[in-house]
């Protein structure tokens, strides 16, 4: 097993969260936009004709890196968008067909959490004791039960036990930086250890061209370039797990002879559905230092209240809302600098060492609403923008829909309610659009190869020994933090690939 | 206007000015310094630069418009929205980072620090039966 990944390895002593410049670091060279960063390895991203900017990072572990660790399945309804609500489409695979491959993930994820949430089917046991949901959880959780609205200690995948490559959370609550602790469950830490130590060679700072094809169609290997020189690595079977953007991106640049309009792409929908989970914020200002800056980050409760759809709200599908620590003063700050806040005073000049002080006084609500797939919303090859070697950038086109736009108002209208019932002196919204690297959709998963991308193994329709392994492959976005469903359908893969190996058809 | 190189170390008289101009934004007050008394102009911007390069350009920008600092802020914050943004967040980076402020402000320590949960820590803020009612109302989610 051979894998080309265009970054490097990640050395946990360089990752920002413990050092003074923490959040500036985070705001350039540990900045979420591959655009901001602007490494080497970082291709462009072109969303000057999107409502959002797109997260993503390239190096071992790919974006789990950088991800907050917020661990939720999906929900039973996810899968059956179209016949319990009439939208988008219904999975080819049920919420029970994942189960097994979420509760094997959530071992191998070091997930940690509180059995017997009833936004879920039973059977929803983490293996790890829940992280406390600390003064910031326990004053939401006393507003969220005078509404009578659910909540739920946070599920994360970030260990609340010491375990083989990692130690248990410390809560430096940057977890959104990359853990200089190795303690957040990033697959770097999690699996690729592992991996090379069992034989696997990893070649980093290879970036990978195209995905070749021999006489019959079969993907037989990729040529990747390195220090600008061209390699090539043969294969008997080529698994993608390069995320909703980087997947498309590569598929459209392996166009050849025999598939013209990029490979596996029979359907034409390669690029196209692209869902983001366009994330908003509101925020409270409270009596009391909540001590918001510590860890898990990660979230601290969670509520599925909202989340099902409810027609006499005007929309469809919902949102889950996660209660974050706010990680320190830069970012408390842009509660009130942020172009989409509505906090109505600016934080600067006279009286901003009272804003100041308030810092720690506040909570915060993330909503993270369901995105609905369009065709409009899409990921191209950029016709001129390139890469450090040439090779052509992302071109993202994005709206946010009205019914996405329905779901945040409703939830952030709901959210300012929760923090008024909690106590909060002072509630508003603090932005809306954030970019939340949930990037879905781009090689839909489906039984008919006229109306997808991939089967519900995730191998390509067009392409035998081809798989896509990222959260491209996903039907919809579902409403939730995609992680758990990434891990368990790529679980889901290997097992298949494993189980059927002997009929598996290879490259030549 | 005068073209300041910031890939050079910033002088004193640039240092003078960034610090006059931080105090509009960082006046102080309620316990807390102004950006000048705390040393904003000195070694906290050059950390800052050294963390984040993007923002010597909003800065060098800043420093080379002549004019009243409130006058000065105020046009470009209308005006050039990037700029005045980068650079509040550069002088505001540059004012967290002094330890004296982060504790002032209530944060621990010169960084994010160890802090692991304590034995029995997370059973303590569930107590009173506090998700009794959670429970009690039952499943939320939708058979499909």
């Amino acid at each position: 097993m051979v894998a080309l990944e265009q970054g490097t390895w990640v050395d946990p002593g360089s990752l920002p969260g413990n050092k003074p410049e923490y959040e500036l670091l985070g705001s350039k060279n540990w900045h979420p936009s591959p655009n901001v960063r602007g490494r080497r390895e970082d291709y462009p991203v072109d969303t000057t004709e999107a409502d959002l900017p797109v997260w993503l990072y390239n190096g071992v572990g790919g974006s789990s890196v950088l991800y907050g660790g917020i661990w939720a399945r999906a929900l039973p309804s996810d899968f059956r968008a179209r016949t319990l609500d009439g939208v988008a489409d219904d999975w080819p695979i049920s919420y029970d067909e994942l189960l097994p491959y979420y509760q094997a993930v959530e071992r191998e994820m070091s997930v940690s959490g509180l059995a017997g949430n009833p936004a879920y089917p039973p059977g929803f046991e983490p293996p790890m004791p829940a992280a406390p949901i600390h003064r910031t959880g326990r004053t939401m959780a006393e507003g969220m039960n005078k509404l009578g609205w659910h909540w739920w200690p946070g599920t994360n995948s970030i260990p609340t036990q010491n375990r083989t490559h990692e130690g248990k959370c410390v809560r430096y609550g940057i977890c959104r930086m990359g853990c200089p602790e190795g303690a957040k469950s990033s697959t770097d830490v999690t699996h690729w250890r592992d991996a090379v130590a069992l034989g696997a060679e990893v070649i980093t700072r290879a970036r990978v061209a195209r995905v070749t094809v021999d006489e019959r169609g079969r993907a037989n290997g990729a040529v990747y370039l390195r220090d600008g020189v061209e390699h090539f690595q043969a294969a008997s079977v080529v698994l993608m797990a390069a995320g909703g953007i980087g997947t498309p991106r590569l598929l459209l640049m392996s166009a050849s002879e025999r598939f013209p309009d990029g490979l596996a792409n029979s359907s034409g929908l390669v690029g196209k559905r692209l869902m983001l989970h366009p994330y908003a914020a509101s925020v409270g200002v409270y009596d009391d230092d909540l001590e918001n800056w510590l860890g898990p980050a990660g979230e601290h409760i969670g509520s599925m209240q909202f989340y099902e759809t409810d027609s006499s709200r005007g929309f469809v599908r919902g949102a889950k809302w996660a209660l974050l620590p706010i990680a320190g003063p830069l970012e408390a700050a842009e509660k009130w600098t942020d172009r989409g806040s509505l906090a109505g005073e600016a934080l600067w000049g006279d009286g901003s060492a009272d804003r100041m002080k308030s810092f720690v006084r506040m909570l915060q609500w993330h909503i993270v609403p369901e995105d609905l797939p369009e065709e409009t919303n899409a990921v191209s090859l950029h016709p001129t923008l390139t890469d450090s070697d040439g090779l052509p950038a992302a071109k993202v086109r994005y709206r946010v829909s009205e019914n996405t736009n329905k779901i945040i108002d409703f939830n952030l209208a709901r959210s300012l309610e929760a923090h008024e019932a909690a106590g909060a002196l002072r509630t508003w919204v603090a932005g809306r659009n954030f970019m939340t690297g949930h990037n879905t959709g781009t090689a839909k998963m489906g039984d008919d190869p006229a109306t997808s991308v991939v089967d519900r193994f995730g191998r390509a329709h067009d392409v035998p020994n081809l798989y896509i392994i990222d959260a491209s492959v996903f039907t919809t976005s579902t409403g939730v933090n995609p992680t758990a469903t990434i891990c368990a359908l790529a679980k889901r893969t290997a097992t298949h690939i494993a189980s059927n190996a002997r009929n598996q058809e290879v490259g030549s | 206007m005068t073209v300041v190189n910031l890939s050079d170390e910033l002088g004193d008289a640039s240092r003078a000015r960034l610090a006059t101009l931080a105090d509009v934004l960082i006046p102080g007050g309620s316990g807390l310094p102004s950006a000048s008394d705390a040393d904003v102009a000195g070694q906290w911007i050059n950390r800052t630069l050294a963390a984040n390069p993007d923002l010597a350009d909003a800065v060098a920008h800043v420093l080379a418009v002549e004019g009243a600092p409130g006058e000065v802020l105020e046009r470009l914050r209308i005006e050039r929205t990037d700029v005045f943004d980068a650079f509040a967040f550069a002088v505001s980076g540059a004012y967290f980072m002094n330890p004296a402020v982060r504790q002032a402000l209530g944060y621990p320590g010169i960084a994010p620090r160890r802090m692991p949960a304590a034995d029995g820590e997370a059973e303590y803020y569930l107590e009173d039966d506090i998700l009794a009612p959670v429970i009690g109302r039952g499943p939320v989610y939708r058979q499909a």
